[in-house]
């Protein structure tokens, strides 16, 4: 097996004033096709910042990142759009949909970028709001709907495209507990039934351990990676390479489990 | 992203922020409206031109003059002879040519007397007259008959008291002519005796063709004028002056009077406006003096092109404003909806998708306010003609008594308001559109 996703030695190093802060310290991964991944760590660990530069908003300062054999630290700005439009899925936290546009239009948006004819995308946008459970608010505008509502519509335009990868930063920040329960059962289903890749920022542990394998990043490095015991994925992954995933880890030296204060 | 689907968003997005839209197009309305009626004033004003020099004389007409004739030293001087004037049809673009033999008569209706200048011309001259009444004297009619200019009839007097006028109406009144004396320079010293003087004039009657177009009161270059046919005039004029042809002969170098034609006046039919002063042109370089209407109906045009230049840069001003009005809304409209683009990029939307969907709003403001812009033109338009229409006699002395509107709007300048206004609409849009591209995806992420 293939990993569809590559990384190797990829560093941030953002300018602040005369100041060099580095977000990552290098991080070298891969991630197969139909793996659930979570990006685990508190706010600042750079777990977002990880993020952005695999769907390629923003540049990394070194490093490759390959994805689906492209190497997008290379691509230019429209490249990358081009590219997200044809590969990639995006779940925001505060759902980003846009105001003026019905549950139905804002799934379709993304084929409408595509140039996909208005009767299509409808229907197709309809199949997956129906594949969330929402088809009967397909008509209403965002502020007709709650969070966990407005969510599923988000997931359903992620999905829309059909997308190898779907990014998703923090899906179920702004959701109660028990939303977050729904949306996450329903993104593992789908991820499990599609062979998507889904990859997950989260800074909360409980929901990082819905995914197949977790990685936590402080200060800009992976210092654990942890899978979830009985998924299916993983133990596919095993048996057709022989090795668990490559992934490089700097265990922190004392191994206090200190970054559950928040 | 379809065409279609760019229309739909930019639209719902004016749509979303109504007052802004409103009063940015109203910005728009304004501009292009003052523009409008600025041009359609110029418009107006170059067409009254127009007209009023129509009026007073055909624009087609060229007028070659001869004034003084030979003179003793003239070896390079040309002469208007019927030959010579014929020589002028081989010009390009003459359909046509006059000799004007002028001779200056007395006519009297009962105790009103008229003194003006009967004129013969050719058919070529008759074809470019419109008569009200009456029909044109035949080429080599035997009995001589007359044309009137429409302003003759009004302008007879009684005697010698010339500070009133009164009218006759030679379709009806029986004029009596009076021809001039014969001058004959070749034999000075016998100048007419005061007995001669005393003599009863020969009266003759001159049966009446028809009378030009036009009122008494609209004076023109040639409505103050009697025509008759060259050829029966000529044949008439043999009759009273025998060998010497005219009433007051040119003399040639030996002193005596020509034994042929030599007019002081002709004129060139052209066959448009456009080609007369090319035509002029050729007949000044063959030596002769000539003027035409168009000559000063150019240079009034070239005033008023300054004028029309001035009207439109005021209107100019207003569309300016306007566009910096539009520039303003989309940099709003930008900074606000900087996460909205944000997710757009995010979500795979090209950059020439987005620069292309904020210009498209810019252009429709652009439209819409050309389009509202053009009704309220057409609406300014019409009360300025409605009132100036009332204000009679003042506006008619501005604009050369040519009358009509002084306001018009041809649909070309209103179509052309309505692309201007886009463009207008999508230059000011650019610059904030393109920033609208360059905008980071990131924007998208942050959560505020």
């Amino acid at each position: 097996m293939e990993p569809i996703i590559s990384v190797r030695n990829l560093k941030k190093v953002f300018k602040i004033g005369d100041n060099d802060v580095p977000a990552l310290n290098g991080l070298d991964f891969d991630i197969y096709q139909g793996e659930f991944i979570a990006i685990v760590g508190t706010s600042g660990s750079g777990k977002s910042t990880c993020l952005n530069m695999l769907a390629g908003l923003e540049k990394p300062s070194e490093g490759e990142i390959h994805i689906v054999g492209e190497a997008i630290e290379k691509m230019s700005e429209s490249e990358l759009v081009s590219f997200r439009r044809n590969h990639v899925g995006f779940i925001f936290q505060s759902y980003n949909l846009i105001p003026f546009l019905n549950a139905v239009e804002n799934v379709a948006l993304p084929l409408m970028f595509r140039g996909v004819d208005k009767e299509e995308r409808n229907k197709e946008a309809l199949h997956y709001l129906e594949l969330m459970n929402i088809a009967k608010e397909a008509e209403h505008t965002p502020n007709q709907m709650s969070g966990g509502q407005q969510q599923r519509v988000g997931i359903a335009r992620a999905l829309v495209i059909n997308p190898e990868i779907i990014f998703a930063d923090e899906p179920t920040g702004n959701l109660d507990s028990h939303t977050t329960e729904e949306v996450l059962s329903l993104m593992r289903k789908i991820v499990e039934e599609q062979k998507k890749t889904l990859i997950m920022v989260t800074h909360d542990p409980h929901i990082a351990s819905w995914s197949d394998r977790q990685l936590r990043i402080v200060d800009g490095r992976i210092v654990e990676t942890v899978l979830r015991e009985g998924s299916a994925i993983e133990e596919e992954i095993l048996a057709n390479n022989g090795k668990r995933p490559y992934t490089v880890v700097h265990p922190l030296k004392n191994e206090v489990k200190n970054d559950e204060r928040e | 992203m379809k065409m279609q689907d760019l229309f739909l968003l930019a639209f719902s997005n004016l749509r979303r922020r109504k007052i802004r839209t409103l009063l940015t197009v109203l910005g728009v309305v304004i501009g292009t409206a003052s523009i409008v009626v600025m041009v359609s004033l110029g418009l107006g004003m170059s067409e009254s031109l127009l007209r009023s020099f129509q009026s007073s004389g055909s624009l087609t007409k060229i007028n070659i003059t001869n004034y003084g004739g030979m003179g003793t030293n003239a070896k390079n001087k040309v002469e208007l002879t019927d030959e010579s004037i014929q020589s002028f049809e081989s010009i390009p673009h003459v359909i046509g040519t006059s000799p004007s033999l002028e001779v200056y008569v007395t006519a009297k209706v009962g105790a009103l007397q008229g003194d003006f200048s009967l004129r013969g011309v050719s058919q070529a001259y008759f074809q470019q007259m419109k008569l009200k009444e009456g029909t044109y004297p035949k080429k080599g009619d035997a009995e001589l008959s007359l044309i009137y200019g429409n302003t003759v009839a009004g302008s007879f007097h009684k005697g010698n008291n010339w500070d009133k006028e009164y009218s006759i109406d030679p379709m009806k009144d029986t004029l009596f002519y009076i021809f001039p004396e014969a001058q004959d320079n070749s034999k000075p010293g016998t100048a007419q005796t005061q007995g001669e003087q005393n003599k009863p004039q020969k009266k003759y009657i001159i049966k009446t063709s028809g009378v030009m177009e036009g009122s008494a009161e609209d004076y023109s270059e040639d409505s103050s004028y009697v025509y008759a046919d060259l050829d029966s005039l000529k044949a008439f004029l043999k009759k009273i002056y025998k060998k010497n042809l005219v009433p007051d002969p040119k003399t040639g170098k030996n002193g005596k009077p020509l034994r042929y034609y030599s007019y002081d006046q002709a004129y060139v039919f052209v066959d448009d406006m456009n080609n007369v002063a090319a035509v002029q042109k050729q007949i000044t370089d063959m030596g002769y003096s000539c003027y035409s209407q168009v000559e000063w109906l150019k240079q009034a045009q070239e005033q008023i092109k300054t004028t029309q230049l001035v009207l439109g840069g005021i209107g100019a001003v207003s569309l300016l404003v306007a566009a910096i009005g539009i520039m303003n809304t989309m940099m709003m409209s930008i900074f606000e909806r900087t996460k909205e683009i944000g997710v757009m990029k995010v979500l795979g939307c090209d950059m020439g998708d987005i620069r292309n969907m904020f210009l498209t709003e810019s252009a429709l403001i652009g439209i819409l306010g050309g389009i509202v812009g053009i009704v309220l033109s057409y609406g300014v338009s019409f009360i300025i003609n409605f009132l100036s229409s009332g204000g009679g006699e003042m506006v008619d002395s501005y604009t050369g008594g040519g009358g009509g509107n002084i306001s018009t709007i041809p649909l070309w300048l209103a179509g052309f308001a309505i692309i201007f206004a886009m463009l207008v609409g999508m230059l000011s849009g650019y610059f904030p559109s393109v920033r609208a591209m360059k905008l980071s995806p990131l924007a998208a992420i942050r959560n505020e």
